[in-house]
């Protein structure tokens, strides 16, 4: 008979270091702030015509240098009627654009590409088009997810206690949400659209992986008895798992892998940034299972057993 | 066990692959040189913004000195904060959520709409159709901006009623005259509307009534007698198309002043160009890695689960390329594919964990047949568990984010695709992982399990000899 792994008895140093990277990414937000791209926050978006063949990564390059403050984000166009390729230029907020870097933009542009005839072509100030009402919906449609989540887990879970086996599920979930946000924040990047996409997928992703080993709890208490150490229990029912958990995460992990080679290979540096929290995400969502769901629940259980 | 018929594996397989078949590439054919697709498939999908591109246009309302309209009046009195004279913030805001109107009753889901106030602009940026072949946004465009005020016009040509008198727009067949049911518009109107109605009616028997929509004369019915109902009807050249089109055009309402778009421009994919190329090679990679991964380890429940798999793909596609004619097809974003990978993710998990328990039953020492069953009914608490969590997540998001809109009272009328995207693929691909991943692999395995020459434990996951 395999030895179980311990999960619980290695609790602190789990907690420890979700709690340093917490800590960090708190840090970090102090220090840089948040990202928030233009649909969630507004701002400007200037736009460029120009004539002839430019190279795309080269452009963005010039104009990113002329805002190295502010991250900015581009659309490229092409104006079918009259024949013109334009550039827009997004600034997100009120703050990071001005008349001076307007400018500054302008001269290196001609600088850059003499030949291609760049042009202003206009500028317009801009409303969030997912503002701060959308933010407070995507809240309030999330809580109302977790409710039910916690009503059904504590149903189907009623043997081993299902209520507290639901919070800790969504403390999981937290735990895994705050992860990826810390890694857009350390990382700098900005919070648009494809943030939320990486956000719902994990949370779907993490909550079946913390489904799946209760699942495990619940059969083997059955088979152990309700005297059997609940933290035996446990790392009994983790470690019959673990082929499924590194089967399951592994290829999870290579498919999403594949994404962001594959990106890589082609210059899509948008969708490098979809793949790469969402890879982060999937380790997060495993580990959060396994060593916080788990060892969290299990020291709830037992906290008054214990004097 | 209660054992499978052998042929039933071999049946459901060949029924997963044609139906695969069919999802990807869908069938057409041709009339002339325009496609006909008779099923939808994986090119029919209408993708989003991010992925394939679109159009932008900027939208300005048209000052139009001669154009004596009471709008135009009322804007002139009311609108003193505004000192150069263009439109009141108000009228802005119910012009954009009339033209979000317009966006989603053509499926585009996945649009961005920005409100420039100090400019008088309304900047819009939308996807291409699936069907888009000559990619002129002048046409797009033009649809959207349409003013659609539909009039009903006296024959001296002054109007006698609008739109505005119009409760809801329905399509439908005149049934009256047998077969040849010809589509056209029924139109309720509201109290007032029917009041109207009654007097022109009683005015003009016998004459024509013009009806208009904009500029475009869609009918001119000779009154045969008064209408005292509040019910007219739109007869004229349609087809069900376009008298479904022109049904949603009158419920989204006329726009508080005429647009113009003085610059609209085709729209780069925001993911970079060729990311769909690029997406499309990684799905290809990725399911071959998988493959690969799970027949190594599991063996025939391995590539079981590869057939499984590859029908939930094909299942989850068909839901959002349109193939089942009761659902549209609908605009494809990046959470959407998100959505895709996730469910996909969890059909793996589903196959995965059924493996596992197989093989952990084998080293118990059961035989073949009652590893399979053991192995099969000790996974289903999992998967199902797991399943359904994700499925309360993705129906709350499809009902918050959805046409339904359950939070409205709260935060207001509002659609936002992207989200909305991520919950149907979601519910969808779990769906399919029910019927694929759950129903259809046990089916297969159970049926396989009776095919004399695989029967080793070895084949099914167990240890060697």
């Amino acid at each position: 008979m395999k030895k179980d792994l311990n999960f619980i008895g290695k609790r602190k140093i789990f907690f420890g270091i979700s709690l340093a990277i917490i800590a960090i990414g708190i840090i970090c937000n102090l220090i840089f702030g948040t990202t928030l791209d233009i649909q969630f926050k507004g701002g400007t978006i200037l736009t460029y015509s120009y004539e002839g063949e430019v190279d795309q990564e080269v452009l963005k390059d010039t104009i990113q240098k002329a805002t190295p403050d502010s991250t900015v984000s581009f659309a490229m166009t092409h104006d079918m009627v009259n024949n013109i390729e334009a550039v827009s230029v997004q600034f997100p907020g009120d703050d990071n654009f001005s008349p001076e870097i307007q400018e500054t933009i302008t001269n290196n542009l001609k600088e850059q590409f003499p030949d291609n005839n760049f042009k202003t072509q206009e500028s317009s100030t801009v409303e969030a088009s997912m503002g701060i009402m959308f933010l407070l919906k995507c809240l309030t449609a999330v809580a109302i997810a977790a409710i039910l989540m916690v009503i059904y887990v504590t149903i189907r879970f009623r043997r081993i206690g299902g209520l507290s086996a639901g919070m800790m599920a969504l403390v999981a979930l937290v735990h895994d949400v705050a992860m990826i946000y810390f890694m857009y924040v350390i990382f700098r990047m900005p919070i648009d659209s494809s943030f939320i996409a990486v956000i719902l997928m994990i949370i779907g992703y993490s909550l079946n992986d913390t489904i799946v080993i209760y699942d495990r709890v619940r059969e083997e208490r059955r088979i152990a008895g309700k005297k059997a150490d609940l933290a035996d229990v446990f790392n009994h029912s983790a470690s019959v798992v673990m082929p499924r958990t590194i089967m399951t995460s592994v290829t999870t992990l290579l498919a999403i892998g594949t994404v962001y080679v594959v990106a890589t290979v082609f210059n899509l540096a948008s969708v490098q940034a979809f793949a790469l929290p969402m890879m982060i995400g999937i380790v997060s969502g495993c580990y959060s299972s396994l060593c916080i769901a788990g060892p969290l629940w299990v020291a709830w259980k037992k906290r008054g057993t214990k004097k | 066990m209660k054992r499978i018929p052998k042929p039933v594996f071999f049946i459901v397989v060949l029924l997963i692959a044609a139906f695969a078949f069919t999802a990807f590439f869908g069938i057409k054919y041709y009339e002339g040189d325009i496609e006909k697709p008779v099923i939808k498939g994986l090119s029919d999908i209408r993708w989003g913004i991010d992925i394939r591109g679109g159009v932008e246009a900027t939208f300005v309302p048209v000052v139009d000195e001669t154009a004596d309209t009471e709008a135009a009046k009322e804007d002139s009195t009311v609108d003193e904060t505004d000192p150069d004279g263009g439109p009141t913030n108000e009228q802005l805001d119910s012009a954009r959520s009339i033209i979000e109107v317009r966006m989603v009753a053509n499926g585009i889901t996945d649009y961005e709409i920005y409100v420039d106030y100090t400019n008088d602009r309304i900047i819009v940026r939308f996807p291409w159709r699936a069907d888009e072949s000559d990619f002129d946004p002048a046409t797009a465009v033009k649809e959207l901006a349409a003013t659609a005020k539909l009039t009903f016009r006296a024959p001296d040509g002054t109007v006698v009623m609008d739109g505005s008198a119009v409760k809801k727009a329905t399509a439908g067949a005149d049934t009256s005259q047998g077969s040849s049911a010809e589509p056209m518009v029924y139109l309720d109107l509201n109290d007032e509307g029917a009041q109207i109605f009654a007097e022109v009616t009683q005015t003009y028997l016998n004459q024509q009534i013009s009806i208009y929509m904009d500029d475009t004369l869609l009918s001119s019915p000779t009154v045969q007698s008064v209408i005292t109902g509040g019910k007219a009807t739109i007869s004229g050249n349609f087809d069900w198309d376009s008298a479904n089109k022109l049904a949603t055009q009158i419920n989204g309402g006329a726009l508080p002043f005429a647009l113009e778009a003085p610059t609209y421009s085709g729209i780069s994919p925001t993911l970079g160009q060729n990311s769909l190329t690029a997406m499309g090679y990684a799905a290809i990679i990725a399911f071959a890695i998988i493959a690969v991964l799970m027949i190594i380890r599991y063996r025939v429940p391995g590539f079981i689960a590869v057939i499984a798999l590859l029908g939930q793909m094909a299942l989850s596609i068909a839901a959002v390329s349109g193939f089942f004619t009761v659902f549209n097809s609908f605009t494809m974003t990046l959470p959407g594919i998100a959505g895709l990978i996730l469910s996909v993710g969890m059909g793996v998990d589903a196959n995965i964990i059924t493996a596992e328990r197989i093989k952990e039953e084998f080293k118990t020492g059961k035989t073949i047949d009652s590893a399979i069953e053991r192995g099969s009914k000790s996974s289903l608490s999992a998967i199902i568990d797991g399943n359904m969590t994700v499925v309360i997540v993705s129906i709350i998001l499809l009902l918050v984010f959805g046409p339904s809109n359950i939070l409205s009272m709260i935060f207001g009328e509002s659609t936002t695709g992207t989200i909305y995207a991520f919950g149907y693929t979601l519910l969808m691909g779990v769906i399919s992982n029910f019927i694929m991943g759950v129903l259809l692999s046990r089916v297969m395995l159970k049926s396989v399990a009776g095919i004399k020459f695989l029967r080793k434990k070895w084949l099914f996951g167990g240890a060697g000899k």
